[in-house]
């Protein structure tokens, strides 16, 4: 009887792992989508749910078959949670290649962390993600999690590829939403992607996406946030930590902002407004104010992120600002307006994206948008914009930050969108002046004089509040091109009125003219070589882009060694394209003196993927003729 | 370097007494500390420590028994805006069931000079956090109010840990550090060896004093009344008070091929190595290697797991029938550990998994696999044992202590001595390991305790063996085949590098980083044959290999193979060069020069020798009609350079570079 009871047992137990079928085998994956990639989205679906304007669940379920290390960071199976967005539930199955159960990852098992790190002091998000260490590739992951929140500021996107050697299988999208709350979306970059919508009424909104192929990543590249296909969505009414929103119009937007976040955030005390009059004085001109008290505040605060207050949204008060000396961007920026208040200076909390990929606020779009806060001050048709996080920025400079982008100013009667700063191809000028000398051992001392403005400031000015040991290291790396390197004496003039940064550097070095028997061979362009490695790409894809262009111009005097003569001078060189113009020239003053004149212009710009290997050739013209030698002869 | 290093210690000794009569004491922040606008011996200080003082005592809490009480109080100067940043503090601490420490902040003050009076503004609670980092650990943050340039903060904060805990002090950091003074108070049942490590030493006095604990205790006597007895005990003891005075110190700056700066930072490590209590057994745990190793052996999640073999013995039986050698075994073994464990990306000396449960998941830290390993390797009958490792990342194991390490390998005692082996990487053989192991020096333990130092750093030379021929044709062009063999610790580098790349990817990056040259026919030869050398060959042309000028065409023999700049720009050195293993560059280049051309200058041939054997460069060329021959060789025989060769080491890559882009020049005939 016992047996017999075994036997049954064993019997149905072999029919019910028989009924098991193998989930996601790596066979079924169509050879198409394992191209390129380095892991595949088997199924990511994500179903959103908003009961009310206080109420929204999230149910992600996303498969990722993993098929080799570097895909590991494509399983993406992480969930954020604070005090207003709890998860309910989080889990996951690894199943081996042939799709068999070989794990369960149960909540506890994910690691807890702070979800921020680097500049932020303190916040109160966490985040739980999985770290799971693969026995072999390939392997899958099959991750469920469910989030409520009731912010409703902020309906995630529908990003599904997020980069490169990542391919697609099926992606999934399913939003439900009451009537009346003004749900809106916004498509993106859907051409040439397998995506069909599948419901668009006045209470839901679903799409799939099915076998995407893989992307190679390809340098100059736009961002793959402007490549692939997203979904941007937003509610007209919404709600935020405890605060019911409006966002119909940009106006109705920034009028919400301004009276339900920022109002009474700019509070001083007497004795700081005194202060502040009797600092600025009898100065009548806004802008010359504005300076003196940007200044202040330069000295006065450092910046520290401390993200607690409307998840991290209403800046801290002004008068703490004043008290402690540090704050976030939007802290800082809302101390500064307080400040220019006192002295009837208008100005106007400023909402972007702050990166040096330039990134709009979508216009088109009225939404919680942006990272980063700046402050707008009204200069006659224009605006003067700080970066009050900076305590070494130019008054009014935007450097490479914050330029050239479309952002949202927030005014006290509504919002609006505003372009900010363009800094002018021909504006970005670095001028070098110097002269070198070649003595009859081939050893190189000289002294060059470069003049940085516009956006090249940025990238420069930074050399000055190096330490010793890192300013050698970034001229060593930057004149890599010159073996043997030594400093002499740097000094540095920052003219933050005019914004223009000048280097003066001294530099010595043995053996620069290499000697090959009689003869002596040496680059005439020995301070500024291009040497942006435009590298060969196979069969592009993207289109690329060019961010900013420059102006880069520099004259050398050269001296020659004596008892020397020129065996071979490079002759003079033009070449002009639509991706910019370059020239170099040689003047032979007299038998041991030369003067070299070099001029490069780069247009900024956005180009197809057909142009890409011209500019590789435009750019390694350059690059020959920036390495062109003398030779000289011994007498 | 002796001299050296004793000369600073008088030169500190001399400061350091003037310096004592200074008063250090939160609150007595001057008008000229405020005033100060850069440190006077470093001007490139962003700021410095002007003070921070320290103590540990080791106390009787009535509830707890005994603690540690860590007090610690900083002055800080900030100079620059970069300085900023030292206005923010944090210090960690264990918060889990097991233990749970508690932190405090105190008397944190930020000092200004404004009209020439001092402003002080106090630390609030707005300016406190509290963070969970994992699930044993939690940090207390403060940032301070009012900080610009020019401030000086002064805050103090004290640790309570319910076990006898000595934290590790640092008296150097990335900024000067004027004065720094750390105290242990230790009663006499304990005794902790303090460790000293860096290039600078402070100097150390030692008083005994007398102590004494009160008890209070409540006795109740039963029967029909009951009577409470108040009873107070004295107990005296003794009270070994040491104290480090360290005065000036300077910044800590990271330089290049340093494995890991903190080897070179000033500081104290105390453990404790015994404790004997009145009436109680003396208890040991760790006072030299022998003892530390002891007691590691002794734990649960070391000693014992090696011993466990019934979870393997099924597959090892299989897998080793038939297999006598040695070296087959060891083989076998290391690959079958290898395909069936993964490594979890921990590390650690003691088992997390435990090797059974890692077997079986498949998965586990460095002890699960390397233990295991090692209990597979003597189930095999090979004498072999675990070593333990401190990886590059956790500095060098200077002193007997548990903490010390952090890792473990395998070695098998074999008649040509040691064979170390770890299975945690892919592409690791005998006597190659994962690169963060190669940390001067490791200590085997064997079954009945007995220990020794093991030599981690390679001896062999890992060779890289290139061949190359290739033809110009008149406008310059270069068409050629190279092939290239990676040895040893190459092969293992190589092998991870190309791991995961499509072919078509690493192909590009090849093409790119030679000079953009074009490559067709690539084939590898032993790519999963591990104990192979990898080798590489591959067709190539290049347009812009050498130049044309003037007619005549010049060429660097070594195209893209060429060292270009030399690695060493730094004009001194403090710390030792590493290489992490020694190696051997070859190169055997034939030249096939245009028809019509002859050679008009050929770089003479050449040859460089370190001293002590340190390294050699040879440099030969040979023209044969229309044929050039090059032979090149490159070889560093030590693992790690010290400070003191680095003028010459630097001068040898000098020549190195200038002989390898010396050019060939051709001319018409």
């Amino acid at each position: 009887m016992k047996n017999l009871f075994f036997a049954l047992f064993l019997f149905l137990t072999t029919l019910n792992s028989f009924a098991q079928k193998s989930n996601y085998p790596i066979l079924s994956i169509p050879d198409s989508l394992k191209q390129n990639a380095n892991a595949v989205i088997r199924l990511d679906q994500m179903d959103i749910v908003i009961a009310s304007q206080r109420s929204m669940n999230i149910k992600t379920q996303r498969v990722v078959s993993v098929l080799n290390e570097k895909g590991l960071n494509d399983i993406d199976a992480y969930c954020h949670y604070d005090k207003t967005t709890s998860i309910k539930n989080i889990e996951a199955i690894v199943y081996d290649a042939l799709g068999n159960e070989i794990k369960k990852i149960k909540r506890k098992d994910f690691k807890d962390q702070s979800a921020v790190g680097g500049s932020t002091l303190f916040s109160d998000n966490r985040v739980l993600y999985l770290n799971y260490t693969p026995i072999s590739y390939p392997f899958t992951i099959a991750y469920t999690s469910e989030v409520e929140t009731s912010n409703t500021a902020f309906i995630p996107k529908w990003y599904f590829i997020g980069g490169y050697y990542l391919s697609v299988e099926k992606c999934v999208l399913n939003v439900t939403f009451p009537k009346g709350l003004g749900f809106k979306k916004k498509e993106f970059q859907f051409d040439n992607f397998n995506i069909t919508k599948t419901a668009d009424t006045d209470t839901n909104l679903s799409y799939t996406a099915t076998n995407i192929t893989a992307q190679k990543q390809e340098d100059l590249s736009p961002s793959p946030s402007d490549l692939f296909p997203k979904v941007m969505m937003g509610l007209e009414n919404f709600h935020l930590e405890g605060v019911d929103g409006n966002a119909t119009t940009w106006e109705a937007f920034g009028k919400w902002y301004e009276d339900k976040i920022l109002t009474g955030t700019t509070v001083l005390t007497e004795e700081t407004k005194a202060k502040i009059k009797a600092l600025v004085g009898d100065e009548k001109d806004p802008i010359k104010k504005a300076k003196i008290i940007y200044d202040y505040v330069q000295k006065k605060s450092r910046y520290v992120n401390i993200a607690i207050g409307i998840g991290g949204w209403k800046p801290m008060l002004a008068n703490d600002v004043d008290r402690l000396g540090y704050g976030d961007c939007k802290a800082l920026s809302n101390y500064t307006k307080a400040l220019l208040q006192v002295v009837d200076v208008p100005s106007y909390n400023t909402i972007l994206y702050g990166d040096r990929y330039k990134e709009n606020i979508q216009s088109d779009f009225v939404s919680m948008q942006g990272n980063h806060m700046i402050l707008a001050i009204p200069n006659k048709d224009n605006y003067i914009w700080l970066e009050c996080t900076s305590q070494d920025d130019p008054f009014g400079y935007q450097g490479t930050f914050t330029d050239d982008r479309d952002v949202l100013v927030v005014k006290p009667e509504g919002g609006q969108i505003v372009r900010t700063k363009i800094y002018d191809d021909k504006g970005n000028t670095q001028v070098g002046k110097g002269v070198y000398t070649i003595d009859p051992t081939g050893n190189f001392s000289g002294t060059l004089k470069i003049a940085s403005q516009g956006s090249v400031y940025a990238s420069k000015s930074r050399v000055e509040t190096m330490q010793p040991n890192e300013k050698e290291e970034y001229y060593k790396e930057y004149w890599d091109n010159i073996n043997n390197l030594k400093l002499g004496k740097i000094t540095f003039t920052n003219d933050k009125e005019n914004i223009r940064f000048t280097e003066d550097v001294q530099i010595s070095a043995v053996n620069y003219g290499a000697i090959t028997g009689n003869k002596m061979i040496f680059v005439v362009d020995a301070f500024n070589q291009y040497t942006g490695n435009v590298k060969r790409i196979r069969n592009r894809k993207n289109p690329f882009q060019i961010q900013r262009g420059f102006l880069d111009t520099d004259e050398i005097e050269i001296n020659l060694p004596e008892g020397f003569s020129i065996e071979f001078l490079p002759s003079n060189y033009e070449l002009k394209g639509k991706f910019g113009e370059y020239k170099t020239e040689i003047i032979k003053k007299d038998n041991n003196k030369l003067t070299y004149k070099r001029s490069m212009f780069l247009n900024k710009g956005k180009y197809s993927n057909k142009e890409y290997d011209e500019y590789r050739l435009f750019m390694e013209q350059v690059s020959r003729n920036d390495n062109a030698k003398i030779i000289l002869t011994k007498n | 370097m002796k001299i050296i290093k004793l000369f600073s210690l008088t030169v500190l000794l001399l400061i350091a007494s003037k310096a004592m009569s200074q008063e250090f004491k939160l609150g007595k922040v001057s008008i000229a500390e405020l005033e100060q606008k850069s440190h006077p011996k470093d001007s490139a200080a962003t700021a410095a420590i002007l003070y921070k003082k320290g103590t540990a005592r080791i106390e009787y809490d009535v509830n707890d028994g005994f603690v540690t009480v860590t007090d610690v109080e900083t002055r800080i100067k900030i100079y620059k805006k970069e300085g900023l940043d030292w206005a923010n503090q944090d210090v960690w601490f264990y918060n889990y069931s097991g233990l749970r420490e508690k932190v405090s902040f105190s008397d944190a003050v930020t000092y200004n000079i404004v009209g020439g009076k001092i402003e002080k503004t106090k630390l609030k609670s707005d300016g406190v956090f509290e963070e969970v980092l994992n699930k044993y650990k939690s940090l207390k943050k403060i940032t301070m109010p009012n900080v610009k340039e020019g401030s000086v903060i002064e805050f103090k904060y004290s640790i309570k840990c319910p076990q006898e805990i000595i934290r590790d002090w640092d008296f150097q950091t990335s900024i000067p550090v004027n004065y720094s003074e750390f105290s242990t108070f230790i009663p006499e049942y304990y005794t902790f060896s303090p460790r000293q490590k860096g290039y600078f030493f402070p100097k150390a006095t030692t008083a005994r004093v007398a102590k004494s604990i009160t008890f209070n205790s409540k006795e109740r006597s039963g029967g029909r009344v009951t009577s409470t007895n108040f009873s107070t005990d004295y107990l005296t003891y003794m009270e070994d008070q040491v104290t480090y005075k360290a005065v000036d110190f300077p910044a800590m700056k990271d330089e290049a091929y340093v494995n890991n700066i903190d080897n070179y930072t000033s500081s104290v490590a105390h453990e404790l190595s015994m404790t004997k209590f009145p009436n109680q057994v003396l208890k040991e745990y760790s006072a030299d290697w022998a003892s530390v190793v002891r007691t590691i052996y002794d734990y649960d999640d070391f000693g014992p797991e090696l011993n466990k073999t019934g979870y393997f013995e099924d597959d090892l039986k299989k897998i080793l029938s038939g297999i006598n050698t040695p070296e087959e075994k060891i083989l076998v073994i290391l690959n079958h550990v290898k395909s069936n464990v993964k490594w979890n990306k921990y590390y650690g000396y003691g088992c997390d998994n435990g090797v059974k449960k890692a077997y079986k998941e498949k998965t586990g830290n460095i002890a699960d696999i390397n233990l295991m390993l090692t209990a597979m390797l003597r189930y095999s009958g090979l004498t072999a044992n675990p070593v333990l490792v401190s990886t590059r990342s956790n500095g060098i194991a200077l002193f007997p202590n548990r903490t010390a390490f952090n890792y473990v390998i395998a070695a098998v005692e074999t008649p040509n001595g040691y064979v170390l082996l770890d299975a945690s990487e892919k592409f690791t053989v005998p006597n190659v390991l994962p690169l963060r192991v190669l940390n001067w020096s490791g200590r085997l333990i064997r079954k009945d305790g007995s220990s020794e130092e093991i030599n981690l750093m390679p001896e062999k030379t890992s060779v890289d063996n290139v061949f190359m021929n290739y033809s110009i044709d008149s406008a310059g062009k270069v068409t050629g085949k190279t092939r290239r063999q990676y040895m040893d610790y190459n092969a293992m580098i190589t092998r991870g590098n190309i791991e995961g790349l499509k072919e078509e990817e690493y192909l590009e990056k090849l093409e790119n980083k030679n000079k953009k040259i074009e490559i067709s026919d690539y084939s590898k030869t032993n790519e999963k044959d591990i104990l192979l050398p990898i080798i590489e060959t591959y067709s190539f042309t290049g347009n812009d290999l050498c130049e044309v000028i003037g007619g005549k065409i010049y060429l660097n023999p070594m195209l893209f193979f060429a060292t270009n700049n030399n690695p060493f720009k730094q004009e001194s050195r403090e710390y030792p060069v590493d290489f992490s293993f020694p190696f051997t560059d070859k190169y055997s280049i034939n030249i096939e020069i245009p028809e019509g051309f002859v050679v008009e200058t050929l770089p003479a041939p050449a040859a460089v020798t370190m001293e002590d054997n340190l390294g050699v460069f040879k440099f030969n060329i040979a023209a044969n009609d229309n044929k050039l021959q090059l032979s090149i060789l490159h070889q560093i025989n030590e693992a790690i350079v010290s400070a003191e060769k680095y003028e010459m080491l630097k001068e040898y890559y000098k020549t190195m570079v200038e002989k390898e882009t010396e050019k060939i020049v051709l001319k018409r005939i």
